[in-house]
């Protein structure tokens, strides 16, 4: 079996973990630095998405799992959310705009399949933050899906009685 | 009704329903022997009842409608498969009269209690009536089958806040509380909606809302032999939108007298309906120590299993002994339970984004265990959860010998949890077992909805944390590239892995 390609130089990810930012190097070696510290990890993986690691002789017992192109941590009873990326993947967002706020169009999406009970409101209707726009009938419950902010209703996807998939847009706010 | 009682041979048990309780039946029935079959729908082919039974037939598709509330349907499979009883657990066909009656027609025991008690206190109004004959204190409230104008008029003379509710109602569906004259009619429609949807019945009636009230209830028992004992209460009162999502036994705001009155007051309600079997009265109390009647659920209750650790009583097995006939263990009620018991429903919910339910496949999942830990399941890493049924993913209980060491061994188990691939409220409880008035047991039916916040009580992760997270997250993220990376080479023999091996075997040839 040969060397992966670029075994013999380091590896720089800049990883985001709840919205903070490490500067992450692993060596060739295995040997890792935090911002420009050298850490001791003693990193194994045990099955699937399970893996231990002891750091100064702290343990943790770590899940981690990629999803929707991001990163969930679970440790110690606490699930963190994240994203890794490595030196090209930084540059490519940073061209794309992609860690700066986000663009001023919001599409609510529906969380769970489910049946459009009710759309509260209309095209160019203000509307704020924590208002209930929709009604989506799923799990037996009807579910009142907020507007995450203060907005304008741009456009209106899906009709009272449709039955929609997640992850369906069902309103566009602005 | 002693002369008429007799023994009747239980071999084989169907259960008529999914989930974790068709597997916390099951257990029971393994205990005693007893064979089993499970019935399943569409969604269900892989869920752990059908993999835990002794025999499993399917029944239709995935919609409640089409498959587990078809009682005729699963009656025929009990005759087929030669069950000799039905067990119905809690929710779909437990509390439909007519399918207990169906089922005793068909020569088979349905456990549970008789159609007649079901049907009386199925009937929100006539369960009223009737316990309030046997002296049972009632909370003030309307007939269903009024017209909205008459359901206004009623409201404004109980003055608001009312409760909205399903005349078949249960598990708080179709359930609203209304605290103005103007907000009643969206509510009435909200309500008949979903009680049309979760019930096939719409009918609605309203009932005064007694503010800062406790929901307690009691675990009822009786047998064919004439006795009915209590077992006890279990404090509900942490409940959103009328779900319950922990409960506990005993309740810290009650006291000797309290639980022999209340006590008192369900055997005397059980025995209004000549009721047979498990049962539970559920009750409001109020700051003062009044109660008042809400409703008798005719069946197992989600939350039995914190009866059972403080009173040492299987439920599941007494119900069965009960439906063969035979005397219960206990013909004492229980007047001091053995020490504390908690349970977290552990739901698919997102607790920071307003409990919306969440779908998808539970990629991994890894469930406590130690001393006096229990976790009563119907789910397992790559089982999908489906939009069909409801978003529990289990039940957690804890036992301690004081509520003290029943809430730090529930905090040092909800730490063990390990759900993912499905947003769940495990952050919930462990926020709610940090609240100071949780704590300190000072908690109404209203405490989740309106004085509970997840982010109070929160501790943000430490720096040295997220460090550790960053961490463990670039390493996975190495791997899986020096994984990639390592295939990538093996192509690296100018031509592709399959000409590379079917060159290798002619070479050998």
């Amino acid at each position: 079996m040969g060397e992966p390609l670029g075994a013999d130089e380091q590896m720089k990810y800049v990883t985001f973990i709840n919205d903070k930012k490490f500067e992450i190097d692993i060596d060739q070696d295995g040997s890792v630095k935090v911002n420009g510290k050298p850490r001791s990890v003693d990193f194994l993986h045990l099955n699937a998405s399970l893996y231990s690691m002891l750091m100064d002789n702290a343990s943790y017992e770590v899940l981690v799992e990629e999803r929707d192109g991001g990163v969930e941590v679970q440790m110690h009873g606490r699930l963190y959310a994240g994203k890794v990326m490595d030196e090209r993947a930084v540059l490519l967002a940073e061209t794309r705009g992609e860690l700066g706020e986000a663009s001023g169009d919001i599409i609510i999406k529906s969380p769970m399949p489910g049946l459009i009970v009710l759309v509260k409101g209309a095209v160019g209707d203000v509307i704020s933050k924590g208002q209930t726009i929709v009604i989506l009938e799923s799990m037996k419950m009807q579910n009142e899906l907020k507007a995450p902010r203060d907005g304008t209703i741009s456009a209106i996807h899906v009709n009272p009685g449709q039955s929609v998939e997640k992850n369906k847009p069902l309103l566009t706010i602005v | 009704m002693v002369a008429e009682t007799q023994r009747k041979d239980i071999r084989k048990i169907l259960i008529a329903n999914r989930g974790e309780i068709a597997v916390r039946v099951i257990r029971a029935c393994r205990d005693l022997g007893i064979r089993t079959v499970a019935v399943y729908s569409d969604a269900d082919r892989t869920a752990l009842h059908v993999r835990y039974a002794d025999e499993a037939v399917y029944i239709g598709p995935p919609p409640p409608r089409e498959s587990y509330l078809l009682g005729d349907r699963i009656i025929d499979v009990a005759r087929q498969t030669g069950a000799d009883a039905i067990h119905p657990g809690y929710g779909f066909l437990s509390e439909r009269e007519w399918f207990a009656g169906s089922v005793t027609e068909a020569g088979l025991i349905f456990i549970g209690p008789p159609a007649s008690a079901i049907a009386t206190m199925g009937d929100k109004q006539t369960a009223r009536e009737t316990v309030k004959k046997a002296g049972v204190p009632v909370v003030p409230g309307t007939d269903p089958d009024l017209t909205d104008d008459e359901l206004y008029a009623a409201a404004a003379s109980f003055g608001f806040p009312v409760m909205v509710k399903a005349a078949a109602g249960g598990g708080g569906k179709g359930m609203r509380a209304v605290h103005n004259a103007d907000d009643l009619p969206e509510a009435l429609n909200l309500a008949r909606r979903e009680a049309e949807s979760a019930f096939g019945d719409g009918r609605v009636y309203i009932e005064k809302l007694i503010v800062g009230a406790r929901h307690i209830e009691f675990q009822v028992l009786a047998d064919t032999h004439g006795n009915t004992i209590h077992l006890g209460e279990r404090e509900c009162s942490i409940q959103r939108r009328h779900q319950k999502l922990l409960e506990e036994a005993p309740s810290p705001f009650m006291d000797p007298d309290l639980r022999r009155r209340m006590g008192d007051m369900a055997v005397a309600a059980a025995k209004a309906v000549g009721y047979v079997n498990a049962g539970t009265i559920e009750c409001l109390v109020d700051k003062d120590k009044n109660f008042y009647f809400l409703e008798m659920n005719t069946r197992l209750q989600v939350e039995h299993p914190v009866t059972e650790l403080v009173t040492g009583v299987d439920l599941v097995k007494e119900q069965i002994r009960i439906a063969r006939g035979r005397r219960m263990g206990l013909t004492e009620s229980v007047l001091e339970p053995k020490g504390w018991a908690m349970e977290c429903r552990i739901n698919a919910e997102d607790p920071y984004n307003n409990f919306l339910p969440s779908v998808g496949m539970i990629s991994t999942m890894i469930a406590p265990s130690g001393p006096g830990v229990r976790v009563d399941s119907g789910v397992y890493a790559g089982y999908a959860i489906t939009p069909y049924y409801d978003s529990m993913i289990a039940k957690l209980i804890c036992w301690g010998d004081d509520r003290g060491e029943a809430m730090l061994r529930m905090r040092r188990a909800l730490e063990e949890f390990t759900i993912m691939g499905v947003k769940h409220n495990v952050p919930f409880h462990q926020n709610l077992l940090n609240s100071f008035s949780f704590i300190a047991g000072k908690f109404d039916n209203k405490f989740v909805e309106e004085r509970f916040s997840m982010t109070t009580f929160e501790e943000n992760p430490s720096e040295e944390e997220l460090e550790s997270a960053a961490i463990a997250a670039a390493l996975v993220a190495h791997r899986n590239r020096q994984l990639a990376g390592q295939v990538v080479i093996r192509n690296e023999r100018d031509t592709s892995n399959w000409k590379w091996v079917s060159r290798w075997e002619r070479m050998n040839k």
